[in-house]
């Protein structure tokens, strides 16, 4: 019988990371064959880096990924907090450029992401609030 | 909307540069069907080949300066055809369609280069139209990240529910799940509300 290893990340374990870096932890677990679960959604411009870095490792062996993320409903607060987050990594950015350090770390919006190999999960159906997962091994 | 001065002049003296336009959505949803309509209406020419096999279009397709006429309304743009979004792409997907593997190896390896492609062209684009197919379920990774982007970035949408000359189209589906976004319904092969997908455009693409 084969076996699926789930691995299930705190935010903190990816926050305070830089993009780049999140991207890679992401994608080695991935392409090893883990599916990750992870508290915290990333920014859409990240989950569009990680297609594009997903492209880039793709082989016979490892045809992809399934990705799947619920974010968590825009209340005020949230609205809020994401907007000082934004603020906070637009200023580290300025400051980064003024100092010659152009990473910078940035962190998980609030949420829920669901990460496999597409070579495993063979379909994911979303619904507003929810989604499921089928799984071939 | 009033036409303001500078606008006037850069018309009048046809100073101002085309709206680059993408077309863009995951695989199969008739984004070259809609890029040959439209080039097809305003040129008289088609933009590139169509294909039930998944990830025909590998290399973005681009028309220029197709003149859009709609309601005393005159828009140029650069009409890009993007290759479908995706987040796996497995060669042996293509063998059922008859593909020898070694072409079938080639086509993935092509169609992952159009994926990157398509997602730097993101950077390069003025407005956009999101294709999606009006049997498919639109709540899709590929959909959410996209329309993201375009938010983040600023760039504005379209969203274009295409195939709706199907009988299983269920246009008010994606019409709930994306209500905050312009759409049309329409049908690329068929014609069907190109009218008002020019109107929109006229309507919402600006640089």
């Amino acid at each position: 019988m084969k076996k699926i290893k789930l691995d299930f990340v705190s935010s903190t374990a990816l926050s305070g990371k830089e993009p780049d870096k999140r991207i890679d932890f992401i994608l080695n677990k991935v392409k090893d064959g883990s599916i990750l679960v992870i508290d915290g959604v990333l920014k859409p411009e990240e989950e569009m880096n990680l297609i594009r870095e997903t492209m880039r490792r793709v082989d016979d062996g490892f045809p992809g990924i399934e990705v799947c993320s619920l974010k968590k409903p825009s209340n005020f607060l949230n609205t809020l907090i994401d907007k000082f987050m934004d603020q906070k990594e637009n200023i580290q950015k300025i400051f980064g450029n003024l100092t010659g350090n152009t990473s910078i770390a940035t962190n998980l919006r609030t949420g829920i992401t669901f990460i496999g190999p597409a070579k495993v999960i063979k379909k994911i159906k979303k619904n507003p609030d929810s989604f499921s997962v089928l799984a071939e091994v | 909307m009033k036409i303001g001065f500078i606008d006037w002049i850069l018309d009048t003296f046809g100073l101002r540069k085309p709206i680059r336009l993408g077309i863009y959505g995951s695989v199969n949803v008739g984004k070259t069907t809609l890029a040959n309509k439209i080039a097809l209406d305003w040129t008289g020419e088609e933009i590139g080949s169509v294909s039930s096999v998944p990830h025909e279009t590998r290399f973005v397709q681009k028309k220029e300066k197709v003149e859009i006429k709609h309601g005393g309304k005159k828009i140029t743009i650069n009409l890009l055809d993007m290759p479908g979004l995706a987040t796996k792409i497995d060669y042996r997907d293509f063998l059922k369609y008859g593909i020898k593997r070694k072409e079938a190896k080639e086509r993935a390896k092509e169609a992952t280069q159009g994926v990157i492609e398509a997602i730097k062209w993101l950077n390069n684009v003025d407005a956009v139209l999101a294709v999606m197919d009006a049997t498919k379920d639109p709540l899709t990774q590929v959909n959410a990240t996209l329309l993201g982007n375009l938010e983040a970035k600023n760039i504005p949408v379209i969203i274009v529910i295409n195939k709706i000359d199907l009988k299983n189209a269920r246009p008010e589906n994606i019409k709930e799940v994306f209500s905050q976004y312009p759409s049309v319904e329409i049908s690329a092969l068929t014609g069907k509300n190109m009218d008002k997908l020019y109107e929109m455009i006229a309507k919402h693409a600006r640089r």
